[in-house]
């Protein structure tokens, strides 16, 4: 560069051309994404969205039907059965997994030995295949020869169709869904902790506050906006729960209609029936509804989460 | 400017990722002709087979030279071939020629991606060397849409071991449904191991209940495909008759079999007796727990006639495809006597022409496998409709509550065929 000509006044003019220069040099880094995003997601779901006023056969051939799929999805049956089970899966994985991942992330947050061992056991379910990990428990279950029970017959028990029982199968694949995101939750829980000033724990010290005290004064307040965001996640997640589900609950079983979340059923309509249209709508319905979900909790957050 | 290297070499990352993406997305061009040389692509969707299909393709190379032909493979496990196949059509890209079945058939001829066959089958000797039926599976409204491939048909498979432990005379190919109860009452009565049945009854309609729902005359889709049979009391008949040997206690519960499947039994020397279609074969003979002491004889007989279910692939020609008459060609050089005996001969499907059926059989001596292909002719093909994927869902879904002993089958049937009867009529509009 000329340093030699610099007169007064340019300097100020340098930078604005040095910014101009970091901007092109930072939108070319996010153009990837952006036009990934912009290819894979949004215009897909502008199509999406086409589609659900459509009759769309298996070849994509779209011929406009207005609101009828909308009206024949509240005569459905089965999108309410399904949109039931989802709800109970999320209104009972997503307390529990919060829990146990705060649970469990203060623990490894402690001073025990051999922490990183700890937390990447904890981690691998999460970078696990989620197809792989549902065969195993398949087989974990599985009421003939499963491991489980094995082990309730080797302590003189009956053993029990764990997946085929209409009553408790789907809690059984609550635990998968559980022990799949728990390590997940845990580590973003963990850095949430270990961005906690240790002063505050110190001068808590001071003033005698025991480990458990501290615990619920400290961590847990300046914790929720991170125990905010999982629980968005979470939620959001729960609500589109299938690849552990279309594993491991097969046509026949006795338990697939009390297993079968809506998302089951868009993918069903879409691809296995050729009623693409109708699947739009049903996935359409989810976002309306998780969308509905996340704008309360925006809304409530002001009432428990502290960002200070 | 080391700073400028680094930001060139930020730019050219940058580039070369948003390169991989658009290439990633845009796929390969067109086959086409270039320099006078035609390539063709071909759809198949089992490994299993990949071998078979590759001498095929060698040989019709060898005799056009002007012709390259291109396997591509897409397993047909969770859908995953039909998902990108019907994608595929979308966007003119389908494979030239590909495999088709009779379930996906009429949905296919609807959308119109299908290339009418009929003169080039007419001219060939197709008609005359294949049956009738296989070849008519593949018709619709007069017109040929496909090439048959192979068929399957199914067998009943036993267990050497546990007969002669239990000290039971072997099953044979004149069976009728009581002797199989009655073999299967007399393991029982002998006292098999733990967890061992005598037979298994999945809720399993082309292998088990359809074979006795037709034998016993009883339907499934009536012929103008306006109503379902499952309220006739022969259809309920041939199905009850499955539900009765669970009830006895010689198939283990539906539920369980839901979980662990009957192949998966047999294979695991836990089931005396099962009945398996011929694509079961190579996996069978290719198990050595099993394969040495196993062997199977024709499906009992019920009420006197012969119980079977045909199903098979043709080959087809898509509609839209750019060497339209290249693939044509192609696909019925497939159903050439030539062809047809590569393909037998190899012994992992039964050849759909006539005289190339007993390669099959002749490939794997150790089983008597020509109780796949003796009664062929008589073989009952599956009902299909628009709808039929959502038809044996219902089907499944509704017939595992009796199964399971939940409700009677009258009550599952009555309730099932309200459904079913829907579904047609939604199919007619």
């Amino acid at each position: 560069m000329a340093e030699g000509k610099v007169k007064t006044g340019v300097q100020k003019k340098r930078a604005s051309k040095r910014a101009k220069k970091d901007w092109i040099a930072a939108y070319i880094f996010i153009a990837p994404v952006t036009i990934g995003l912009l290819i894979f997601y949004i215009w897909p779901f502008i199509q999406n969205v086409w589609f659900s006023f459509n009759d769309v056969n298996k070849f994509n051939i779209a011929t406009f039907v207005g609101m009828q799929n909308y009206q024949d999805m509240i005569h459905d049956k089965e999108v309410w059965a399904t949109f039931g089970n989802t709800l109970k899966y999320v209104v009972c994985t997503v307390p529990v997994g919060l829990f146990l991942s705060i649970f469990i992330a203060a623990l490894l947050n402690s001073k025990i030995k051999g922490t990183s061992i700890y937390r990447t056991l904890y981690f691998l379910p999460s970078v696990t295949m989620a197809a792989a990990v549902a065969m195993v428990w398949k087989w974990i279950y599985n009421e003939k020869m499963g491991i489980l029970n094995s082990v309730i017959r080797g302590l003189g028990g009956k053993g029990h169709g764990w997946l085929t029982d209409p009553k408790i199968a789907l809690y059984m694949v609550m635990i998968v869904g559980l022990w799949m995101t728990v390590g997940y939750n845990m580590i973003i829980l963990l850095a949430g902790m270990q961005g906690i000033s240790q002063s505050y724990y110190e001068a808590a010290a001071l003033d005698g506050a025991g480990t458990v005290q501290q615990f619920f004064k400290i961590t847990i307040p300046m914790l929720t906006p991170t125990i905010f965001f999982v629980m968005i996640t979470s939620i959001i997640s729960g609500f589109q729960v299938f690849d552990v589900i279309y594993m491991m609950i097969g046509k026949t079983n006795p338990a697939y209609e009390s297993t079968q979340t809506v998302v089951m059923l868009f993918y069903r309509q879409a691809f296995d029936y050729g009623y693409k249209g109708y699947a739009a709508a049903i996935s359409i319905l989810i976002f309306a509804v998780i969308m509905l979900v996340t704008v309360v909790q925006l809304w409530g957050q002001k009432k428990w989460v502290n960002y200070d | 400017m080391k700073k400028n290297l680094k930001k060139l070499a930020a730019l050219g990352l940058c580039v070369a990722m948003g390169a991989t993406m658009l290439v990633g997305c845009g796929g390969k061009s067109d086959g086409g002709s270039s320099g006078g040389k035609t390539t063709l692509t071909f759809g198949i969707w089992d490994e299993n087979q990949r071998p078979a299909m590759e001498k095929l393709v060698e040989a019709y190379e060898a005799e056009n030279e002007d012709v390259t032909v291109e396997i591509q493979l897409t397993p047909y496990k969770g859908g995953e071939y039909w998902t990108k196949l019907e994608a595929a059509a979308t966007g003119g890209k389908a494979p030239d020629v590909f495999w088709l079945n009779v379930l996906h058939l009429d949905s296919y001829v609807d959308g119109g991606i299908l290339a009418d066959l009929t003169d080039a089958i007419a001219e060939s000797d197709i008609n005359d060397a294949f049956s009738e039926t296989l070849v008519n599976n593949y018709v619709r409204d007069g017109v040929n849409y496909a090439v048959p491939k192979d068929f399957d048909t199914n067998a009943l498979w036993y267990n050497k071991e546990i007969f002669d432990a239990a000290g039971v005379e072997y099953p044979t190919d004149d069976m009728t449904y009581e002797d199989l109860v009655a073999t299967a009452e007399a393991l029982k009565a002998a006292g098999l191991e733990d967890g061992v049945y005598p037979f298994a009854c999945p809720v399993d309609f082309q292998t088990w209940y359809y074979q006795t729902v037709y034998a016993n005359g009883g339907y499934i889709i009536n012929d103008d495909k306006t109503e379902t049979g499952y309220e006739d009391p022969k259809t309920q008949e041939g199905i009850q008759c499955w539900i009765d040997m669970i009830d006895k206690d010689l198939s283990p519960s539906a539920a369980a079999l839901a979980e662990t499947t009957a192949d998966a039994m047999f294979e695991g020397n836990q089931l005396a007796m099962n009945f398996a279609g011929s694509y079961m074969v190579p996996e069978y003979a290719g198990n050595d727990a099993i394969a040495d002491k196993i062997d199977c004889v024709e499906i009992p007989t019920f009420n006197g006639v012969e119980a079977n279910c045909i199903n098979g692939l043709g080959y087809a020609v898509y509609e839209g495809s750019k060497n339209k008459d290249a693939a044509i060609d192609f696909a019925i050089w497939l159903g050439s006597a030539e062809a047809m005996k590569i393909q037998g001969e190899t012994g992992v499907v039964i050849s759909a022409r006539t005289d190339a059926q007993e390669y099959f059989a002749k490939a794997n001596e150790a089983y008597n496998l020509a109780a796949y292909t003796n009664h062929a002719d008589e073989a009952y093909p599956l009902p299909v409709c628009m709808a039929a994927a959502e038809l044996y869902d219902l089907e499944a879904t509704s017939l595992q509550k009796a199964y399971n002993g939940e409700e009677s089958l009258a009550d599952v049937c009555k309730e099932l065929k309200a459904e079913a009867d829907k579904l047609l009529e939604k199919d007619a509009k």
